[in-house]
């Protein structure tokens, strides 16, 4: 490899861990600093205790906005995985009335900021009467997670040759085992990964859920966020560390299952040819 | 059920007739407000390898897609040995094609991928692991069987596609332009070899296609459409040497188209020379406006003038390697031929007659 060759890849090597440093620093100061023990969030910590995680599990308004955000997290992956399978399947198969305004309306949905959407909600449910309850509050993150699922699946069918599932049906296979043997295959990573997203969203979001929620009913986020305006304990960033745990155990668990990487698009075409 | 062998797909046990007798009558297909298949008729005989050629949009993959039931007929008849299968669905069809794109299931393995017929007909799993490897080695992929199609060449991926249609011992065999993918020399050699197999078992065959070297070399019959319509059914040889209409004889290859008038009894009358040719059809009235068609490389270029025949200039001569291109003016336009090259080579200038035998020109109402 000529010198120059070799700089680069250095450099670059530089730039990644840079980046990557920059990314995880946040993370790492909130990890660190739950196990202060003072009774104010520092960094680096003072002395090492867990003190403040079961102090997190000695509150079980924590818990119970745990299992609000957990529940309706759930909620909003699966029905963006079936509404977002047959969102995709509609307006990539079939021409009908309004099928162009639809597919524009699905694409710049992620251009209305959160806070809009938050306020216009709360007035449509009002308007609705519809009073706030997790059901509401999966409506809401609806409207945010399953115009990114139908995209995902419409990506998945793009790359899906129509030709496959006409032979499918040449060698004895009725529409569904069609459907099936093929068709789903092709979106598999797309659902995997619409599903993915979905939950992630939803669990994270603060925004629209702020404008959504009660006092009964707060999510994980708010709750924290509340929380934070009245004590600045490490409890906060106790659950911070118990969130970033969670979503370590996920992304392990799919890797484990299906394969991070596949859910963003990278394909196993380096596996080589003949 | 005992294992059939391939190779006598032709006649499978318990039926005394071959199969694969394949009948259009009157097939249209309306799209987009279009005709774009006009009442088309054909029948193929029982292990018949027949191509539907002709340009993009001439309707042949339309034709396809009908017999193979991905449309439906907007009138007319099909049948596969006297069964009306017009309006049946395509998987209670008995129909193995074969795709330009393969059309392979990318997350199956090639074994998978051709085993999927015979695990949708719900043959056991034994059974079927010994029909897969037997199809595997007769299109020479014994030993991919564990590969994805993504880690196969072009070639060997079609040889898969094509080994998933075989195995199920189709009616047809529908092959919708499955060369077109592939480079030069691949393509020549997996058509020799795809023509080779359908004859070694027998299952009657039908091509897409718009290369017409290719329909020449592969088929027993070819159907030339234009426009919705069969222009001419023929055998090779017939749709080569006399086509029916200007269209066939300008798609296929080059060819001297010469007016003229009919003169009764297969000859006729162009620029005031009597001229030979074999009438494709009804032979048209005397005094008919006529058009024959002669390939350059039936031309034969005589010295001086024969009486018979036309008469004219050389024009140009270029020696092209296999063959000797000669230009000749004549009072009917310009005739090429396209002579031997160990034949005599006239030179520019000298007065020559093209001619050649009736029966290797055609001779159609203009």
């Amino acid at each position: 490899m000529s010198r120059t060759g070799r700089l680069t890849r250095v450099l670059g090597g530089v730039f990644a861990a840079l980046v990557g440093a920059f990314l995880i620093a946040p993370v790492a100061v909130t990890v660190a600093s739950s196990l202060t023990e003072t009774s104010y969030v520092t960094f680096p910590p003072q002395g090492i205790t867990l003190r403040w995680y079961a102090e997190v599990l000695r509150k079980p308004e924590f818990l119970s906005s745990f299992a609000v955000s957990a529940g309706v997290a759930v909620a909003a992956a699966a029905i963006s995985a079936v509404v977002g399978l047959a969102g995709g399947l509609a307006i990539h198969r079939y021409r009908f009335p309004g099928r162009a305004a639809l597919e524009t309306v699905l694409s710049s949905a992620f251009a209305v900021p959160t806070i809009v959407l938050g306020i216009g909600l709360l007035q449509w449910f009002a308007q609705m009467g519809l009073a706030s309850s997790p059901f509401t509050l999966l409506l809401a993150h609806l409207v945010l997670t399953v115009p990114y699922a139908v995209r995902l699946v419409l990506a998945g069918l793009a790359g899906l040759d129509r030709s496959a599932e006409k032979a499918a049906a040449g060698l004895g296979a009725p529409p569904f085992l069609v459907f099936w043997h093929v068709t789903l295959p092709a979106v598999r990573g797309a659902l995997i990964g619409g599903a993915f997203f979905a939950f992630i969203t939803s669990f994270d979001d603060l925004t629209v859920a702020l404008f959504v929620v009660t006092t009964d009913l707060q999510t994980l986020p708010v709750r924290i966020f509340n929380y934070m305006q009245y004590d600045y304990d490490p409890t906060v960033t106790a659950i911070g560390t118990l969130m970033v745990l969670f979503a370590l155990v996920a992304v392990v668990v799919i890797e484990r299952f299906v394969g991070v990487a596949k859910l963003f698009g990278a394909d196993e075409e380096h596996k080589g040819k003949e | 059920m005992t294992s059939t062998p391939l190779t006598s797909a032709k006649t499978p046990p318990g039926t005394d007739a071959p199969r694969g007798r394949l009948r259009l009558d009157g097939v249209r297909k309306i799209l987009g407000g279009k005709e774009v298949v006009s009442a088309v008729d054909l029948e193929t005989e029982p292990g018949e390898f027949l191509t539907l050629l002709g340009p993009s949009g001439c309707g042949k993959t339309t034709t396809l897609n009908m017999i193979a039931g991905h449309l439906t007929a907007d009138g007319g008849l099909i049948e596969v040995d006297g069964r009306d299968i017009t309006t049946v669905a395509p998987h209670r069809r008995s129909m193995g094609m074969v795709f330009q794109s393969y059309a392979l299931f990318p997350h199956m393995t090639v074994a998978e991928n051709v085993a999927f017929g015979l695990r949708m007909r719900k043959v056991a799993a034994t059974r079927r692991g010994k029909q897969v490897a037997e199809v595997l080695e007769l299109v020479g992929l014994d030993g991919m069987s564990e590969r994805h199609p993504r880690q196969l060449s072009g070639g060997q991926q079609q040889r898969a596609a094509l080994a998933r249609a075989l195995v199920i011992q189709p009616d047809l065999l529908l092959l919708d332009e499955p060369f077109s993918n592939l480079d030069a020399q691949l393509r020549v050699r997996l058509r020799d070899e795809v023509s080779a197999l359908q004859r070694r078992i027998g299952t009657t065959a039908i091509l897409v296609t718009h290369d017409q070297e290719e329909a020449l070399a592969v088929s027993d019959r070819i159907a030339v459409m234009a426009d919705g319509v069969i222009h001419q059914l023929d055998r090779p040889q017939e749709v080569y040497l006399r086509p029916a209409t200007d269209f066939v004889a300008q798609f296929i290859g080059e060819v001297n188209a010469l007016d003229g008038t009919a003169a009764g009894g297969g000859t006729c009358e162009v620029a005031g020379r009597k001229v030979s040719a074999t009438p494709v059809g009804q032979a048209p009235a005397e005094g008919a406006a006529v058009r024959v068609y002669v390939r350059p490389e039936v031309v034969r270029v005589g010295s001086g003038d024969q009486g018979e025949g036309l008469h004219g200039t050389v024009r140009d001569t270029r020696f092209l390697g296999s063959r000797i291109r000669c230009v000749v003016s004549t009072p009917a336009g310009e005739v090429t031929a396209a002579l031997p090259f160990d034949a005599r080579v006239p030179a520019a200038g000298e007065e020559v007659t093209c001619s050649w035998r009736p029966s290797d020109a055609s001779l159609a109402a203009r």
